[in-house]
C-alpha cells in the first residue's frame, strides 16, 4: 500500500515556499498575537488529529493515483469526517494565525497581494491556493502541510490567508478565530446557488457575531453592505475607500457609462434608495440615504489619486492616518486597485511597514486567470476571468475605454461551478465593445446565447466566429436530410451551417486572427478558465495548476 | 444598428420597476424588443414605470414587468396595488400585451404567500395563487421548455414559489422543467394579452416567434391590420383622463373589440433568425428534446427563404 511515499510530492508541490528553507529570513515584522486565547478553546486530541492526517493524505494520493481527480477535496473530507476539528487543531499551531478574505469579486487577486507582502515580510505564507475555497479545502491545504503526528509542519513564523466562498464564512469562523477578516465587496453572482445578495448578508453577518473583539474586520467603505457589515460589532474596525473625483461616472457625460449593474440599491438601514456623491461603478462609491442619513464611512486607508501609466500600470496615491505614499499596481481595471487597496489596508492592520507593502504590490505576478500572462505562437494571451455582471462590466470598461482595437475569445460556460443561469449576460454592457474589436470568438457551452447576445448588442454577425463545443444534432440532421431536395441550399444561405467546434479549436481561430506581436485577451467563465489552462497546459504553456479546485 | 429605417409606426413600452425587479436579465427582453421593431421601421420607445409614478394606459401599447429579490418585491407589490393597480386593470382589458415574468408574474395573481410573514396581495388578474412552501422544498432551478401555440419556447427557471391555477388558462404546457409548481405539468398564465411565465433566461431573445406576436399583437391593436397608421381613435381620448370605471372599461372594450374583430395579426417582416432558432434548438437538445429541436431548426430557416 502506498500509505506513505505519496506524501512527499503532495507537500513539495504544495508548498510554494522552495523546499529546503528551513526558515524564513529574519523578521522586519513585530506582530504581537496573543495565541493563549486560542489554544483554550477546544480540548484537543493529538491522537484523532494524526490519524485524520494520515486518512487524508492516504486518500488523497490514492485518488491522484487513480486519477480520481487532484485529490485535494477528499483529504479534507476524510480528515473532517474522522476528526471534525482538524481545522481547529491545526489552525491554532500557525504562529502569526489567519487572516480571512471574502467578497464576490477580487478574493483570490486581494489574497494574492496580502500573500505576497506578507512574504516579502518574512513570513511564512499558506494559502488554501491548491484546495477549494470552502470549507474543505481550507481543511485539505492544512492537512497537506502537516505531519502524520497530527502536528502542522513549520508552523513557526507562519501565517494563514484564506480566501473563503461566501457561504463558507460561518462555517470557517466556528473553527478558527481569524486575525483580520477582508471584505471585498458584494455583486449578484449565481443566485442559483447562493440565492439573493441578501441572503450572503445574513452569512456574513452570523459569522461577524461570533468573532471575539479581537479580530480586526477590514471594510470596503464604498460598498454600501459592506460597510454596513460594521454595525453592531464591538471590535476594530478599519474602512478601505476611493476618494479620487476623476473616477467619478455621475460627472461623465458619456452614454456608455450610463448603464450598470446595480446590486445593492437600497438603504440597508432603512430601506430607502442610495443617493450619490461619486459613483465608480455598479453600486460602489460615495453614498448616502437620503431618508435616514446614513452615509459612507470615513476611511482609514484611501486612494485620493489614481493615475494610469499604461494600460496595466496604475499609480496610486494612498492616505493613511499617519503618512502618504505612492504606490504602482501593475494589473489593469479600476476592481484592481480595490484589491490592492484592501490588501495594503490588512498588511498594515497586521503593522507591516510601508516598504514591504509596496514592493509587494508593485512584484506582484497576476494570478490564475485574473490578469494573468501567458506567451503563446508570438501573442501575447491575457486571461481575464469574469464570472457575474458586474465582474464582466468591468472586464470590459477595462478593455475598451481606450478606443483601441482588441481580440478577444470570450469562453462562457453555465457549469455548476459558473452558475447555470446565464440569463445575466444580458445585463452585461457589450453595446461597448461595437466598432472597438477586430477578432471576436465566442465559444464555450452557451456560445449561442452570447453569440445571440453580441449580436443584439449591435456586433455584426461576420464579425463573431462561433464556436461551441460540439455540433448540434438537429443541425446535422437538417442538413443532411434535405440534401436530396432543393432545401439545402436554402439552409446554408439561411446561414444554418457546420462550424468549427471545441475549446482547442476556438483557442485556434482566436490565436490565427491576431496578428503576432499583439495580444489576445481571453475572457472566460470560471470552468471556462480551467478549461483553457488545461488546453494551454497541454501546449505546454503554463505552469502545471492543480486540478480540482472546485472553488 | 445596421438596416436604419425612418420609423414609421411607434410603439411605446411602459417598463415597470425597472430598478426594483431587474434580477434575470430582464434588459434582455427589452433589447429584443426594440431591435425587432428597428429592423421593421417600428420605432419602440421605452419607458421606465418607477415606484410612485402613475400608469396611464393611453400612453402605451405595451408593458413588461420583470423579477426582483424578496426585499424589493414587497414595495413594489404595494405600489402596483394602491398606484398602478387601476391603470394596469384598464389596460389589460383593453387588450394591451402585457408580459409579466418570475416575480411580476406572481404579482399579476391574487397572491404570494412567502414561507414566513404575511400574504402579499397581487393584482388578480391571473386567477391564480402562489406558495412559498419553506426552505425544505426545492427551488425549481434550471432549463426550461414548453409547448405554446403548436410551437416550443425555452428559458431558464429559478423561483422557490409554486403557483396554482384556478381558472387561469397556463400560457403552455412543461416539456422540460418544473413550470408553475412541479406538480401539473403548466407553465405560465394567460389572461387576454397579458403573459404571465417564470421563463427568464433572457425569454425574448431565444423565441423570437414569441416576441414578434408581442409586437404584432401591440401594432394590431394601435394600428389595426393596415399596414398605415390609423387616426387615434376617439376611443383613446375619452380614457386619457386617467379615471376609468369598470363600466367605462367594458364600453371602451366593446368599440375597441369592433375596430380589430376577427382578423389576423399583421404581418412583420421576416428577419434573419438563424442564430436565434440555434441557441432555441440547442436548449431543446439539451434537455433532450432532439425531435422539436429538428423540428424547429427546419420550420424556421426553410421558412426564412421560401
Amino acid at each position: 500500500m502506498p500509505e506513505q511515499r505519496p506524501t512527499q510530492p503532495v507537500s513539495s508541490e504544495a508548498d510554494p515556499q522552495p523546499e529546503g528553507q528551513t526558515d524564513p529570513p529574519s523578521l522586519p515584522l513585530h506582530i504581537e498575537y496573543n495565541r493563549r486565547k486560542q489554544r483554550q478553546q477546544r480540548r484537543r486530541s493529538p491522537l484523532r488529529a494524526s490519524l485524520a492526517v494520515t486518512a487524508g493524505r492516504t486518500v488523497g494520493a490514492l485518488s491522484r493515483r487513480l486519477h480520481l481527480g487532484g485529490g485535494t477535496s477528499i483529504m479534507g473530507i476524510v480528515a473532517q469526517g474522522i476528526y471534525p476539528q482538524i481545522v481547529t487543531h491545526l489552525a491554532t499551531e500557525l504562529e502569526y494565525g489567519s487572516v480571512v478574505i471574502t467578497g464576490t469579486n477580487g478574493k483570490t487577486t486581494t489574497s494574492s497581494f496580502i500573500a505576497t507582502i506578507l512574504r516579502n515580510g518574512g513570513l511564512r505564507v499558506w494559502q488554501n491556493r491548491e484546495g477549494s475555497n470552502l470549507m474543505r479545502g481550507v481543511a485539505s491545504s492544512l492537512v497537506i502541510r502537516s505531519h502524520l503526528n497530527g502536528h502542522l509542519r513549520r508552523g513557526g513564523r507562519a501565517i494563514s490567508i484564506l480566501e473563503l466562498d461566501e457561504a463558507a464564512v460561518p462555517q470557517l469562523v466556528k473553527a478558527i478565530t481569524p486575525r483580520v477578516m477582508v471584505f471585498t465587496n458584494l455583486f449578484r453572482d449565481q443566485l442559483d446557488r447562493y440565492g439573493e445578495v441578501d441572503s450572503v448578508i445574513g452569512y456574513w453577518k452570523r459569522a461577524i457575531r461570533m468573532l471575539p473583539d479581537s479580530t480586526v474586520l477590514v471594510l470596503n467603505a464604498d460598498d454600501p453592505s459592506i460597510a454596513s457589515l460594521a454595525t453592531g460589532f464591538t471590535g476594530k474596525v478599519i474602512f478601505y475607500g476611493i476618494e479620487d473625483p476623476s473616477l467619478n461616472l455621475l460627472t461623465r457625460q458619456d452614454q456608455s457609462e450610463q448603464h450598470q449593474v446595480i446590486d445593492t440599491r437600497t438603504c440597508m438601514q432603512c430601506g430607502s434608495e442610495y443617493a450619490y456623491d461619486m459613483r465608480f461603478y455598479s453600486h460602489m462609491g460615495h453614498y448616502y440615504c437620503p431618508n435616514c442619513g446614513t452615509r459612507r464611512p470615513q476611511t482609514e486607508i484611501r486612494v485620493t489619486q489614481v493615475k494610469m501609466d499604461e494600460f496595466d500600470r496604475t499609480r496610486l496615491r494612498v492616505e493613511t492616518p499617519t503618512a502618504q505614499h505612492e504606490v504602482v499596481v501593475p494589473l489593469p481595471g479600476l476592481y484592481n486597485i480595490y484589491n490592492a487597496l484592501a490588501a495594503i489596508a490588512a498588511t498594515l492592520v497586521l503593522d507591516v511597514p510601508w516598504e514591504p507593502i509596496a514592493t509587494g504590490i508593485e512584484q506582484f505576478k497576476p494570478m490564475f486567470g485574473r490578469g494573468e500572462l501567458i506567451q503563446a505562437e508570438g501573442r501575447t494571451l491575457r486571461l481575464l476571468l469574469a464570472k457575474n455582471p458586474t465582474g464582466f462590466n468591468e472586464v470590459l470598461r477595462t478593455l475598451f475605454s481606450d478606443e483601441v482595437s482588441r481580440h478577444v475569445l470570450f469562453i462562457l460556460n453555465d457549469n455548476t461551478a459558473d452558475g447555470r443561469d446565464i440569463s445575466w449576460i444580458w445585463d452585461v454592457d457589450f453595446e461597448r465593445m461595437v466598432g472597438q474589436t477586430q477578432a471576436v470568438v465566442v465559444s464555450g457551452t452557451r456560445a449561442l446565447d452570447l453569440a445571440l447576445r453580441l449580436k443584439y448588442a449591435g456586433v455584426e454577425q461576420e464579425h463573431m466566429t462561433i464556436i461551441p463545443p460540439y455540433p448540434l444534432r438537429a443541425v446535422r440532421r437538417v442538413l443532411s436530410n434535405g440534401r436530396d431536395d432543393r432545401s439545402t441550399t436554402a439552409n446554408q444561405s439561411a446561414g444554418l451551417a457546420t462550424r468549427s467546434y471545441g475549446l482547442k479549436k476556438a483557442l485556434d481561430s482566436a490565436l490565427q486572427q491576431t496578428p503576432a506581436g499583439e495580444t489576445l485577451f481571453v475572457v472566460p467563465t470560471y470552468t471556462g478558465l480551467l478549461e483553457v489552462h488545461r488546453e494551454l497546459e497541454q501546449r505546454g504553456l503554463t505552469p502545471h495548476y492543480w486540478e480540482g479546485r472546485d472553488a | 444598428m445596421t438596416n436604419h429605417v425612418t420609423p414609421s409606426r411607434l410603439l411605446t413600452l411602459g417598463h415597470l420597476y425597472p430598478d426594483q425587479l431587474n434580477l434575470y436579465g430582464d434588459r434582455g427582453n427589452i433589447l429584443t424588443l426594440q431591435r425587432r421593431c428597428a429592423l421593421r421601421g417600428i420605432e419602440l420607445r421605452v419607458v421606465g414605470l418607477g415606484i410612485g409614478d402613475a400608469l396611464a394606459p393611453d400612453e402605451y401599447d405595451m408593458l413588461f414587468i420583470g423579477g426582483g429579490q424578496d426585499k424589493e418585491q414587497a414595495p413594489v407589490a404595494q405600489d402596483l396595488y394602491e398606484i398602478k393597480g387601476i391603470g394596469m386593470w384598464a389596460a389589460i382589458e383593453d387588450d394591451m400585451p402585457v408580459l409579466a415574468v418570475c416575480g411580476g408574474y406572481q404579482l399579476l395573481a391574487h397572491y404570494y404567500r412567502p414561507a414566513e410573514g404575511p400574504d402579499m396581495r397581487g393584482l388578480g388578474v391571473f386567477d391564480a395563487w402562489t406558495i412559498h412552501k419553506g426552505a425544505r422544498v426545492a427551488r425549481s432551478i434550471g432549463d426550461i421548455a414548453i409547448r405554446w401555440n403548436g410551437q416550443t419556447l425555452v428559458g431558464f427557471e429559478n423561483h422557490g414559489g409554486r403557483t396554482y391555477l384556478g381558472t387561469a388558462q397556463p400560457l403552455g404546457k412543461v416539456l422540460k422543467g418544473s413550470g408553475n409548481n412541479s406538480e401539473d405539468r403548466t407553465e405560465g398564465a394567460i389572461y387576454r394579452n397579458t403573459f404571465g411565465t417564470y421563463m427568464h433566461g433572457s425569454l425574448l431573445p431565444k423565441n423570437p416567434h414569441f416576441a414578434d406576436y408581442l409586437i404584432s399583437l401591440a401594432l394590431k391593436r394601435k394600428y389595426g391590420e393596415a399596414e398605415t397608421p390609423e387616426e387615434e381613435t376617439i376611443t383613446t381620448a375619452e380614457r386619457s383622463n386617467g379615471s376609468l370605471h369598470a363600466h367605462d372599461t367594458s364600453v371602451h372594450r366593446t368599440l375597441q373589440l369592433e375596430k380589430v374583430t376577427g382578423t389576423a395579426l399583421p404581418e412583420l417582416a421576416t428577419l434573419d433568425d438563424t442564430l436565434e432558432w440555434e441557441a432555441h434548438a440547442s436548449l431543446l437538445e439539451r434537455l433532450g428534446l432532439h425531435q422539436e429541436a429538428e423540428a424547429v431548426l427546419r420550420t424556421h430557416t426553410e421558412h426564412l427563404n421560401a
